[in-house]
């Protein structure tokens, strides 16, 4: 009898317990002339989205995260001008199983076009989008993790890019229109997935990239009007130099030399394979 | 009926003003933001409106009781909780402690010509910026609207409140917190009796699927089934430790076999069909050991029961399977009954969710130890087969059978008949 009763006003506790909720979080700051912004963009789980935001702020976060497992991140340094945002877990690091529910968060980050950003993006188990075009972005530092990301330059960066550094675990990722980035050098380490590189836009100089992958199947999308040279390093991996010429290690397109825009790719792979679309 | 006299008489204003809303895309603007005014104006009158508490000063806490720190709102869920717990119910004699700055009841305004220094903490009611405020502003309950001109040096935070930046100017960062959403799914939130209904349908569907598979298995690979089901019933811990080391070993030798296909130029060519036929296996291993083990089950259940002298129609292995699955089906069903209970629902589930994976480990160690039903070394069946006949009774001693010595044939005797001896 006390059993049932225990069991009774266990299960009447239960079900006054509350459900699972998002929070909506929104943080912004305006701009006061700031000429460069530090950012650092940290999400776990969900969904996350980052376009150019307006000149009159700084930056602004709109969020919905789950109240339950996670806090907002709005933080930020004014000496160093360095923003951090996002959503952090709540407790100690350990491993952690990431719920249907968690992956309902969602987050739209606006970015001023007006300071010189250095962005670094730390991504969990999230699907991104990251418009960067229209920015003016000196430096960029993604790790994708375990998320399917699309990082697009949509339009021109305003300014040149030093690096791009982007690392991803078990991972799809999607760069596209590196061209507009302007970026100096772009290095890139795979782990298990799917890659895209699409090296279109409008590009005003030549540039670097060094990617190192494993078990990756990797899409190159190039430019006709570049000379590309792919310096290979590849093992148990397939590749198909459609347009190229080889020359021992290295494959390159036949008026490499003479070409205004040139694309040099050092490309490490393991396990994989390596396909090259031609883009006008 | 005033409110309702209301909005026929806001409802009537709008087609008198929607004409102009042909004439430019600024006069568009001027007309939607009359309308939006309207609707505001309608949606104040006919919803209730919240008890506003007269605005009123705080006073600080003695020493020792309620304080909260908004020298730092980068954090908002703690400042939350510390108002919480420091104003449980807010009212004109709540005393609250603000290190550096000043708590107001009720709606507050910071005039054009005024400054105020400190942080600013303003509960259930709005704060209204037209002036200087040299410090942080925090608000629960309630809206902070910065009008244009005024001067926020600090941050901004609005708990269960909205921030209207109408031209001001804020030093530091703004952020809201809202109430928490209506829990994602609540719309379409199932009914206790539809989500047991959904369950037991699941469950119910998984059974009648295992039955179906154990018919064919006992039609197709009876005596296999047997080895397997003996193994478990005799060999139960072995069993589950070799399962055990075999789900830890089934990736790694996956992956083996991947890379050792991969060096040669015929494994490449084999390695599709090698990925498939080890995932069946592999499948067919845990499914079939899970099987063996519910006819392990069905029999022992069924033999004990007819020890006690109940008389059964058909005891064979069609329904060790069948009585079997619905033993090891008990806590699903019992899931499928009450998974809908908040706590109750997930302890049930992962009740059966453990007995499921000890009972498929041992089915598949089983299976692994007696190679899918070949070897019987770990069965229980210690007499070899041969050895469950009477021929040996019967056998002919290996060096013959001494002969007797031939009778003198006598007188009424002749060779070769019935009667003679040495036939």
């Amino acid at each position: 009898m006390r059993a049932a009763g225990l069991c009774v006003a266990l299960l009447c506790w239960a079900g006054a317990l509350p459900a699972q909720t998002m929070r909506p979080f929104t943080t912004f700051r305006q701009l006061h002339g700031e000429n460069r912004l530090a950012a650092r963009l940290e999400f776990a789980a969900g969904r996350l989205r980052v376009v150019p935001g307006t000149v009159t702020e700084l930056y602004r976060m709109t969020l919905a995260y789950d109240a339950d497992r996670f806090v907002p991140l709005s933080r930020y340094d004014a000496p160093e001008n360095a923003a951090t945002l996002g959503v952090e877990p709540v407790g100690g690091p350990g491993l952690r199983v990431v719920s249907r529910h968690q992956l309902q968060q969602d987050a739209v980050v606006l970015l001023s076009p007006q300071p010189d950003l250095t962005l670094d993006v730390s991504l969990g188990a999230v699907e991104a989008d990251l418009d960067l075009g229209g920015l003016r972005l000196t430096e960029l530092r993604l790790e994708a993790g375990a998320s399917r990301s699309v990082v697009r330059f949509s339009q021109p960066n305003a300014v040149r890019c030093r690096t791009a550094d982007i690392s991803a675990g078990a991972a799809e990722v999607s760069i596209l229109k590196i061209g507009n980035s302007r970026c100096d050098q772009v290095r890139i380490e795979g782990g298990i997935g799917r890659m895209t590189l699409d090296f279109g836009g409008a590009w005003t100089g030549s540039q670097r990239a060094e990617l190192s992958l494993a078990v990756t199947e990797l899409r190159l999308r190039l430019p006709r009007q570049a000379g590309v040279r792919i310096t290979m390093d590849r093992f148990l991996a397939s590749f198909e130099p459609t347009g190229l010429v080889r020359r021992g290690n290295v494959w390159e397109t036949p008026g490499y030399e003479q070409a205004d825009r040139r694309l040099d790719l050092a490309l490490k792979t393991t396990v994989g394979g390596v396909r090259i679309d031609w883009t006008n | 009926m005033r409110t309702a006299r209301r909005i026929l008489v806001a409802l009537g204003l709008l087609p008198v003003w929607a004409p102009a809303a042909h004439a430019s895309p600024c006069a568009l603007r001027r007309v939607s933001g009359v309308i939006e005014t309207v609707r505001a104006f309608v949606v104040q009158q006919i919803t209730q409106a919240p008890d506003k508490p007269k605005p009123s000063t705080l006073e600080p806490a003695p020493a020792g009781g309620a304080s909260v720190d908004l020298s730092d709102l980068s954090r908002p869920e703690v400042i939350e909780r510390a108002l919480r717990s420091a104003l449980p119910a807010p009212g004109p004699d709540s005393r609250v402690t603000v290190p550096n700055g000043q708590a107001r009841l009720g709606e507050f305004t910071i005039g054009s010509a005024e400054t105020l220094t400190g942080h600013l903490l303003v509960i259930k009611g709005d704060a209204n910026v037209y002036g200087h405020l040299l410090g942080n502003l925090v608000t629960l309950d309630g809206d902070v609207r910065v009008h244009r001109g005024a001067v926020v040096s600090g941050d901004i935070l609005a708990l269960h409140g909205d921030v209207r930046d109408e031209g001001g100017e804020i030093g530091g960062e703004v952020r809201t917190l809202s109430v928490p959403m209506t829990p994602a799914g609540s719309g379409d939130a199932l009914s206790p009796l539809a989500l047991v209904g959904r369950s037991v349908a699941g469950a119910v569907g998984v059974f009648l699927t295992m039955l179906a598979l154990g018919v064919g298995l006992v039609t197709f690979a009876r005596p296999n089934l047997e080895v397997v089901s003996d193994t478990v019933s005799h060999s139960f811990g072995r069993s589950f430790v070799t399962g055990l080391i075999g789900q830890i070993l089934i990736l790694p030798t996956f992956g083996m076999l991947v890379v050792g296909l991969v060096l040669s130029v015929a494994g490449i060519l084999l390695l599709p069909f090698a990925v498939v036929v080890y995932g069946l296996l592999a499948i067919l291993g845990v499914v079939g050991g899970y099987l063996a083990v519910a006819h392990a089950i069905g029999e022992t259940y069924t033999r004990r029961r007819m020890a006690q002298g109940a008389a059964l129609v058909s005891p064979n292995s069609y329904r060790y399977v069948g009585v079997g699955l619905v033993g090891l089906f008990v806590l699903w069903a019992a899931w499928a009954l009450f998974g809908w209970v908040p706590v109750a629902g997930e302890i049930v589930r992962g009740a059966a969710v453990l007995v499921t994976w000890l009972l498929a480990t041992v089915g598949f160690g089983a299976a692994l130890l007696s190679r899918a039903g070949v070897r019987e070394s770990f069965a229980g069946r210690l007499i070899p087969p041969e050895a469950l006949t009477d021929e040996y009774l019967w056998a002919t001693p290996q060096f013959g059978v001494p002969a007797v010595r031939r009778p003198e044939a006598g007188p009424g005797t002749r060779p070769g008949t019935r009667h003679d001896p040495g036939r």
